[in-house]
């Protein structure tokens, strides 16, 4: 499984270690760094890409919102907001909040129902990346019960080249059977289950 | 190292234990202390012979008995093979079947992936059991009645009928695709599915799918390197004999 980064931001010592420490109970997870100022946080975020940002929003002053859609957005992180200040779930839009009072198991509980999300989210996009665009498209008409004469018609192709693709795609993923195939296309979502005959 | 008569059948199974399922098909069971193969057979009524010939068959890939093979009788190969076939869908399959159902009423966001498993694996026991059917159906008493042609040196108009109804070259041709779904589940359950929280019913679920392709594996090589390679030398000399 890959592994899901996360970077703290928080001006608090004591806060960032101990968060940090706490977060390392969770496997498949690596804590990139914590920052302290703002300044720094742009510079590691824009250079490590990190899955998670977990941060004070006393460190981004007034501009919060500003920063929120071409930064995190842009990056596609994920956001958690921690703060000992209970208001900043009405103040503030986020993925999930952090208070300081909170105890671990509830830390870690917040916590690693982020990481699954963004794992799941890896899953899906790195399977995909083993096929190619062209055989992803194939691969959901296999699924979908089309012969390979019924696929070429459909994508304007000759029937030597989806079996080519059909070779490629079995080779690549492992599986020889449609059913199989028709399994793998509804769990990376390339169809979807009430489409299947 | 093959196994002979003399060996003790516990040593037998300490050698190998995919072989239980095997002695168990003989209705041999466990608990034979000292007692050596020669002496199992001969207390559950089994063929010495056959029984040598199956398990060092099942215990070593590349024994290809020649000479001894000729010797076993062909109602007891197929009445062992039907045996594997029940014991294949009364109980192997079936209690897969179970693990996944189990699995699946467990689950809660991995019930979508547990559901297309179980199809998937309905999906192929329906299959295997349809191989099996017509195994049962049209190879094997086909089978049997090339044997009664060859003993009676006649046909009658029953065996003629069967005789000419099939040839063994029919069944080598379709014997083996079955396989593909079983290989094609397990790569899915390790590549591509997040295993769901029972990780060890997961696990045992994916164990039993090796196990069972194993399983087959040894079936099927009986199938491929003792019945056939029987019947083919059989229907040749019925067209010599007519």
């Amino acid at each position: 499984m890959p592994r899901i980064s996360i970077l703290i931001a928080e001006s608090t010592c004591l806060i960032r270690k101990g968060l940090s420490s706490v977060i390392q109970k969770l496997g498949n997870v690596e804590i990139l760094q914590s920052v302290s100022n703002k300044a720094e946080l742009c510079d590691i975020v824009n250079r490590l890409k990190p899955d998670i940002l977990i941060a004070n929003p006393n460190m981004f002053d007034s501009d919060y919102e500003d920063l929120k859609k071409p930064f995190v957005a842009a990056n596609k992180m994920s956001l958690v907001l921690i703060s000992e200040d209970k208001s900043i779930e009405d103040t503030y839009n986020a993925d999930a909040f952090i208070h300081y009072k909170d105890n671990q198991s509830k830390i870690l509980e917040i916590i690693e129902e982020i990481v699954n999300q963004k794992t799941e989210k890896k899953r899906i996009n790195k399977s995909n990346e083993t096929l190619s665009s062209r055989e992803q498209n194939i691969l959901k008409h296999i699924a979908l019960g089309l012969t390979n004469k019924e696929i070429a018609d459909q994508l304007f192709i000759s029937i030597h080249t989806v079996v080519t693709h059909r070779k490629n795609i079995t080779q690549k993923l492992g599986i020889k059977s449609v059913s199989g195939l028709t399994v793998y296309a509804i769990l990376n979502n390339l169809i979807n289950m009430d489409e299947v005959k | 190292m093959h196994i002979k008569k003399s060996m003790k059948m516990a040593d037998v199974i300490q050698m190998n234990y995919m072989l239980i399922p095997v002695i168990h098909r003989f209705g041999i069971e466990l608990g034979f202390g000292d007692k050596t193969v020669d002496q199992v057979c001969e207390e559950n009524e089994v063929d010495l012979n056959f029984f040598l010939q199956l398990v060092n068959a099942y215990h070593d890939q590349d024994y290809f008995p020649k000479e001894e093979l000729q010797s076993i009788p062909v109602r007891e190969i197929i009445a062992y093979l039907k045996m594997t076939h029940a014991s294949y869908l009364n109980n192997t399959v079936t209690d897969i079947e179970q693990k996944i159902k189990s699995l699946e009423l467990e689950g809660n966001e991995d019930k979508k992936y547990i559901a297309l498993i179980r199809n998937f694996f309905e999906g192929y026991k329906s299959e295997l059991t349809e191989h099996i059917m017509r195994e049962e159906d049209v190879v094997f008493p086909y089978v049997l009645a090339v044997d009664e042609i060859i003993k009676s040196e006649q046909f009658t108009d029953k065996n003629k009928k069967v005789f000419e109804s099939f040839s063994i070259e029919e069944y080598e041709e379709e014997h083996d695709d079955v396989e593909e779904k079983l290989m094609d589940l397990r790569t899915i359950m390790i590549k591509y599915v997040a295993p769901p929280a029972n990780t060890n019913l997961y696990h045992s679920i994916i164990q039993d799918l090796f196990r069972l392709e194993e399983d087959l594996n040894y079936h099927s090589r009986i199938e491929d390197k003792v019945l056939i390679p029987k019947i083919i030398l059989m229907e040749k000399s019925i067209k010599n004999l007519f």
